[in-house]
């Protein structure tokens, strides 16, 4: 019965644009001193695909698309976004990758201190240099439109619920219109409505910024609603890889007791 | 066997020799482990620093706006410490001095004893407590809710953005809060030499710097720079390597201050063997 | 932005340059820097004991502080020159003959030099000038009391020679002075006390008068000690007053003795004459509180340690010309 889990599937699940990955893992490895969080890890984003990573807590997912953005440093293997080598690039060519990157934190990682305009202007400002003031305010404002919230534009994060919050977060990291998305377990924490609605703004973000992204959740009504394909992770491996119809239809009792 | 090579020990690897080394030296061993990573941990911290420091494209903006935060919004507490530290060490003296019908000497003696000593370390004590705490606290739930990869994620160098910033403004804000506290010191002291007796405000001020040299006042201000470097460093470093979860963040705004109060006064200790040997 | 937000560098600013007030009021104040830009005059004095004196200690003049100790060195065998820096505003008051002092600012502050006296006959000081410091004060002072008290005797005796004079004229009668004893008593004390103190005035004076020809040998101690001409000087005139002090006495104490065997003719004066009564009895009390006074002089200048070698030298040939007088 694991027999089939690590089999690539490329041929069968990549869109047949013939288009380079965007994101493409191999053999990842990475250890907290003596503890392998993840032993051998490969995958491939496509182009415009949602991605998502399942797996239980703990199982190394959000150590995976920290890597990603260089956030942490891998013990072995290469990590390329956009054929560049994460791990052999200088702070200057990270900090230009990571422009076309957006990630949204699990807490959200509003600035306390900031208020919801001043936390959507800080990237902007940084990224975009080139704006003058008015595009800026223009593109806040749409911004803010687009994940539900225009009113919130003088709030302090502290004064904002948690859903609120997680879709000012997500505003935040669209503003700069990212190229990927990496999104770190958007759902935890959210009442079912909320995140229901927050699964619905990532596909949203999908179609209109035409972003390929990498949603790392164990949250199934999520995956169900934003998967193109599923990766399943456990004890640092690549335990299952396919479309949502291949786990659902899985007889394997460890995939089974996530999907029912 | 209790001989091993002193580079496992900073490296930290399990090494055939080490793994037949008793318990306790195991123990041992861990916490010069610790010692040194964290040794080197500090070193790389200031290295980083220094560096961000001398780069390019700097955080004014933030700069004052921490210049605020820890000057301006210091400025109460430190002003009503300075007023008592004065009023205090007046009341205090006054009875002794009397004794040796030196009563006169009074103002300079407590200018002095403020300028020199009491300001600064007070002072520095105040703001360990209200900076360093502050700022353990700010970075370590930043660290803990993500923040500071956010901004890395966004583009921004948090070394540069974060404690900098931070770092120069305590360095540069503390002295002035230790002016303030010298100053209101003073006035304070001159309260307390009326409460009992009466003297004019001409009188005790010139009585009061009368006694003062330049060469009081020169080493004060020099440590007090020090005294900010301390407190800012302690602070940001405590808070930028907070572990996870919320009780981190305690952990890391109440190691920051005893940590900044105990260099505080360590710093102290060498400036006095400094200042000492040079005059 | 709301307005806290763009208040706030102009806060900062301002506590910053409050700050800074404070530091550079405060070095202006503190270093006595604001001295630096006086201009200033070097003086020097050659001290035998600086008993303490620092580099940066005040000087004052007439209790001003006018500059402050420069430098101290090591001149000669073991004195010590002492420059000062003084105000160029203070130069036109201090004298070339002004004189320096080491003394204590309060009692138990720092120690400070204080600049004295001078007279306008003199030129004001000028740059690199040496200012005299008074060596000896004690034995100058003495003597100079001395001969106060010295003339005040003398005035004294010559009244009471008069008077006495007229006493063993033998004009008058017993009658109240008899009577009178605090009067009689009063004599009585007077004279024991002014025979005490001739004798020991004889004896100053014969020891003055060879501690004085001791003076002009060179090469002896005394001769080191006191080059002063004027101290010398002193000490020659209060010789020559104490001798005649001792005349005087010894010319009185014969008359009153005089008077005393004639009774009848002496106090007949202080009958006949109530002012000459009231007068004599002035004088007999200006006696004895002078000739106290001279009784404590001498002692002390038997303890002063220039002249006490002297005393001691001479403690014998005093005693043995003393019974024959």
């Amino acid at each position: 019965m694991n027999t089939a889990h690590t089999r690539p599937l490329d041929h069968a699940m990549h869109p047949a644009d013939g288009s380079a990955p965007v994101i493409e893992i191999t053999k990842l490895r990475k250890s907290f001193g003596k503890q392998e969080v993840l032993k051998n890890v490969s995958l491939k984003l496509m182009n415009g695909e949602n991605l998502v990573v399942l797996g239980k807590s703990g199982s190394g997912k959000s150590v995976l698309i920290k890597c990603i953005v260089g956030l942490l440093h891998s013990d072995e293997g290469t990590i390329n976004v956009f054929e560049q080598n994460v791990n052999s690039l200088d702070r200057k060519e990270l900090g230009e990758l990571r422009q076309k990157i957006g990630f949204l934190f699990q807490s959200g990682a509003l600035y306390d201190s900031m208020t919801v305009k001043q936390n959507l202007e800080f990237p902007l400002r940084r990224i975009k240099k080139d704006l003058s003031e008015k595009e800026i305010e223009e593109k806040i404002n749409v911004v803010l439109e687009n994940v539900g919230l225009a009113d919130a534009l003088n709030k302090m994060p502290s004064q904002l619920s948690g859903g609120m919050r997680k879709r000012i977060s997500l505003a935040r990291t669209i503003v700069v219109d990212p190229m990927i998305m990496l999104y770190d377990e958007p759902t935890t924490g959210l009442d079912p409505i909320t995140s229901d609605e927050i699964s619905m703004l990532i596909n949203e973000v999908q179609k209109k910024y035409k972003t390929s992204s990498v949603i790392i959740t164990h949250d199934i009504k999520c995956v169900r609603n934003t998967a193109d394909r599923i990766i399943m992770l456990a004890d640092g491996e690549v335990y299952l890889e396919g479309t949502l119809k291949d786990f659902e239809n899985s007889t394997d009792p460890f995939i089974k007791s996530f999907f029912h | 066997m209790k001989q091993f090579h002193p580079v496992t020990k900073v490296k930290g690897f399990a090494t055939k020799q080490s793994v037949r080394l008793s318990e306790k030296t195991m123990a041992k061993t861990a916490i010069a482990n610790n010692f040194l990573t964290d040794l080197a941990d500090v070193l790389l911290f200031i290295t980083q620093f220094v560096r961000e420091t001398f780069s390019r494209n700097s955080e004014v903006k933030e700069f004052f706006r921490q210049c605020f935060q820890i000057g301006y919004k210091s400025l109460p507490l430190v002003s009503i410490t300075g007023t008592i530290m004065g009023l205090v060490l007046t009341i205090q003296s006054r009875p002794v001095l009397i004794k040796f019908g030196a009563v006169t000497m009074l103002p300079g003696m407590v200018a002095v004893s403020l300028i020199r000593e009491m300001g600064p370390v007070i002072t520095a004590l105040i703001c360990a407590g209200k900076i360093g705490s502050g700022m353990g606290a700010e970075l370590g739930s930043m660290k803990v809710t993500e923040q500071i990869d956010a901004m890395e994620v966004s583009s921004t160098n948090p070394m540069k953005f974060l404690v900098v910033t931070r770092v120069w403004a305590a360095i540069i804000m503390v002295p002035i809060l230790i002016l303030y506290a010298d100053a209101f010191g003073i006035l304070g002291s001159w309260a307390g030499a009326n409460i009992k007796g009466d003297v004019s405000f001409v009188l005790f001020f010139s009585q009061a710097f009368g006694s003062v040299r330049f060469m009081d006042l020169l080493p004060a201000v020099t440590k007090s720079f020090f005294f900010g470097a301390v407190i800012g460093f302690v602070g940001c470093y405590k808070g930028y390597n907070a572990g996870r979860g919320t009780e981190s963040v305690g952990i890391a705004a109440n190691s920051a201050v005893v940590l900044a109060s105990l260099l505080v006064i360590i710093v102290d200790m060498i400036a006095v063997q400094i200042t000492d040997m040079l005059i | 932005m709301n307005k806290a937000q763009r208040n706030r560098p102009v806060l900062v600013g301002l506590f910053v340059l409050i700050g800074l007030i404070f530091l550079i009021g405060g070095i202006l104040m503190v270093g006595n820097l604001h001295e630096t830009f006086k201009k200033k005059i070097t003086v020097v004095s050659l001290f035998d004991d600086v008993s303490g004196l620092q580099t940066g200690n005040n000087v004052w003049f007439s209790g001003v502080k006018i500059g402050v100790v420069s430098n101290l060195h090591f001149y000669g065998k073991s004195q010590v020159e002492v420059s000062m820096k003084v105000e160029t505003k203070a130069q036109q008051y201090i004298r070339k003959d002004a004189k320096v002092k080491i003394s204590t600012d309060g009692l138990i502050g720092n120690k400070i030099l204080i600049i004295y006296g001078g007279t306008s006959r003199h030129q004001e000081i000028q740059e690199g000038d040496t200012l005299e410091v008074e060596k000896t004060f004690s034995s100058d002072d003495m003597i100079n009391t001395l001969q106060e008290n010295n003339k005040n005797l003398l005035a004294i005796t010559t009244d009471f020679k008069a008077i006495s004079k007229k006493l063993a004229a033998g004009e008058g009668t017993v009658g109240k002075l008899l009577n009178d004893n605090s009067v009689y008593d009063n004599i009585n004390a007077a004279t024991a006390s002014l025979q005490n103190a001739s004798v020991k005035a004889q004896q100053l004076a014969g020891s003055l008068a060879l501690f004085s020809s001791g003076l002009n040998k060179k090469g002896t101690l005394a001769n080191a000690l006191i080059t002063d001409t004027v101290v010398f000087n002193s000490v020659k005139a209060s010789v020559l007053q104490l001798q005649k002090i001792a005349d005087t006495a010894a010319l009185f104490v014969t008359n009153l003795k005089d008077a005393g065997c004639n009774p009848n003719s002496a106090i007949g004066v202080l009958l006949h004459d109530k002012e000459a009564g009231a007068h004599l009895k002035e004088t007999i009390k200006n006696l004895e509180s002078s000739s106290k006074k001279l009784d404590e002089d001498l002692e002390a200048a038997q303890h002063n340690f220039l002249l006490r070698g002297f005393f001691k030298k001479k403690a014998q040939a005093a005693k043995d010309s003393l019974p024959e007088k």
